[in-house]
């Protein structure tokens, strides 16, 4: 077989991923972090870190163990690797958010959890930057360079937020409190804008060229993208810190990065046109058009951003920006791939391997998108009203709009589940002679 | 009789589908050659992208496919990409029924 084979655990993160989805949704619906609280309270703190962690980096972390071997053609350095990091990334995870309780006066002052939580987390990150990393740089070519700087991000967003979970721990010295005090804008921008936006762009080249049938998106043009994403995140990193150890501030490298990553935006969208213009299949599925629906968010983020800082306004309203980018661009994207990528990974565990021995449905065949359809725009036309909501500082509002969002996603995922399931194919086709239903959490490969 | 055999290995793989496309891989272009020396069979083939895991399974239902044509004594397959797969290679009708572009 060139290249892949089916990802044994990539249901187990997306399934632990989506979990801590409702836990998010749950935690805005009830009022809980910001907008009730503020941006750095250890509620925010906690909600932020369950959406950035729990959800976005985990559904990030499985779909890369099925599509980096797609990207470099090659198999994954270790499979055996991935369950002990989920376990790790969960029992972390759980650590830090125990320790934010703590630090928030809900629970007993365990500080010590805190970098509890982040040795965990950098065990479990570890994991996955040594397996992908190794995987991706057997051809570090097209969309996999973006992983892999990704990846470098992801360790610099770990790094970061090892040393504050130690500052505010009182185990990091005055150098440690002197970054946690300066270096959080930094940990943010590594994490969401290197780590989870470089590496969705790169997967996206990749999914929207195979799902549409579209020539992949000319090297040099991609590289321009990322050298600016990746000057972005560099700036940021190296940037920041040497402004932080010379006391000089943060306002000059936070504009340049500013500017970098709107060039970055722009660039990114002008490959998209490209690979929907070239593209072979005109008839676009669900998850595509869903998809638009996530570049027009970050379209809408870099615009409001922009916005905000033209008008003095981005301090104040620095929150609808992330909560944009977070649940419009990042999560939109993600919960419209995960659809499809659900869909396709059924397929070939439930029907590959009767192939040619007795006829099989189509990947299309596995999903009812009409019925689907409603659920994502719901999500969608949630997530901007929750931005306005944030925007003009309704914060009831705004509570209302997660309870939608809330619906849209329970919807999403019960046709997941569906899916899974293989409960919309129609019987004679459903399960042909040699083949097994799915099981709902891991591959049976 | 040579000939035969490959019509009838040929149509034997219609069963085959491409699950993306969800039209079997005859119509879709996908099968680049089918030799016959003897009882030996040799397929040359393609698929849509280098990679993916389907190619995998689209590789081995091909092989066991043509295995159970009678008159097969042995099956060989070859997956390869050169020269890739474009979609001037299907079937007009079945083009048209997916809804591609008819130049690109």
């Amino acid at each position: 077989m060139i290249g892949a084979s089916i990802s044994r655990w990539t249901m187990s993160y997306f399934a632990m991923a989506v979990a801590w989805l409702f836990v998010a949704l749950a935690l805005m619906v009830a009022g809980v972090g910001f907008p009730a609280a503020d941006l750095a309270a250890p509620d925010t703190l906690v909600l932020v870190h369950v959406i950035c962690i729990g959800w976005l980096s985990l559904a990030m972390c499985g779909a890369l163990f099925q599509f980096v071997p797609v990207l470099v053609a090659r198999p994954l350095f270790s499979e055996k690797w991935a369950l002990p990091a989920l376990a790790l990334l969960t029992a972390g995870l759980a650590s830090l958010l125990a320790g934010f309780l703590a630090l928030g006066g809900r629970l007993p002052a365990w500080l010590w959890l805190l970098p509890l939580g982040a040795v965990l987390l950098t065990a479990g990150f570890g994991l996955i930057v040594v397996d992908l990393g190794l995987t991706a740089w057997l051809r570090p070519v097209g969309p996999a360079r973006f992983v892999l700087v990704g990846l470098a991000s992801l360790c610099a967003t770990v790094a970061f937020g090892a040393v504050f979970a130690f500052a505010l721990a009182g185990w990091a010295g005055s150098v440690g409190q002197l970054i946690l005090a300066g270096g959080v804008p930094l940990h943010a921008i590594a994490g969401l804008g290197g780590w989870l936006t470089l590496t969705a762009m790169g997967v996206s080249y990749r999914l929207l060229s195979m799902f549409m049938l579209s020539p992949d998106v000319d090297d040099r043009k991609s590289g321009t993208t990322l050298m600016a994403g990746a000057l972005a995140i560099a700036v940021t990193v190296v940037g920041g810190v040497l402004a932080i150890g010379l006391f000089a501030g943060l306002n000059v490298v936070l504009s340049i990065v500013a500017v970098l990553g709107l060039a970055t935006a722009a660039l990114y969208g002008r490959d998209l046109f490209a690979i929907f213009r070239a593209r072979k299949r005109r008839q676009l599925e669900l998850n595509t058009r869903m998809a638009t629906l996530s570049f027009a968010s970050l379209a809408g983020t870099a615009l409001l951003g922009a916005a905000l800082v033209v008008t003095g306004n981005f301090a104040a309203h620095v929150g609808a920006f992330a909560f944009l980018a977070v649940f419009g661009w990042l999560s939109g994207l993600v919960l419209a791939k995960l659809y499809k990528i659900v869909a396709f990974l059924t397929w070939l565990e439930t029907y590959g391997p009767v192939m040619g021995r007795a006829p099989t449905p189509r990947v299309q065949d596995l999903v009812a998108e009409r019925r689907a359809s409603k659920w994502f725009m719901i999500y969608y036309a949630a997530v901007w009203t929750g931005t306005l909501m944030l925007l003009i500082g309704l914060p009831s509002g705004f509570r209302a709009a997660a309870m939608a969002m809330t619906a849209g996603v329970i919807g999403i995922v019960r046709e997941v589940i569906r899916t899974r399931q293989l409960a919309d194919v129609a019987s004679p086709l459903r399960l042909p002679g040699g083949a097994r239903a799915p099981h709902l959490l891991f591959a049976r490969n | 009789m040579t000939d035969e055999l490959v019509d009838r290995i040929r149509d034997a793989l219609r069963v085959v589908i491409d699950p993306e496309l969800g039209h079997n891989i005859v119509d879709l272009g996908f099968v680049y050659d089918i030799s016959v020396v003897g009882d030996a069979v040799r397929i040359t083939m393609t698929a849509t992208t280098a990679g993916c895991p389907a190619t995998g399974f689209l590789e081995e239902g091909v092989a066991s496919c043509a295995a159970q044509v009678p008159g097969v004594g042995s099956v060989d397959v070859e997956m390869t990409f050169d020269p890739p797969w474009t979609p001037e290679r299907i079937e007009p009708a079945v083009r048209a029924a997916l809804g591609f572009a008819t130049v690109n």
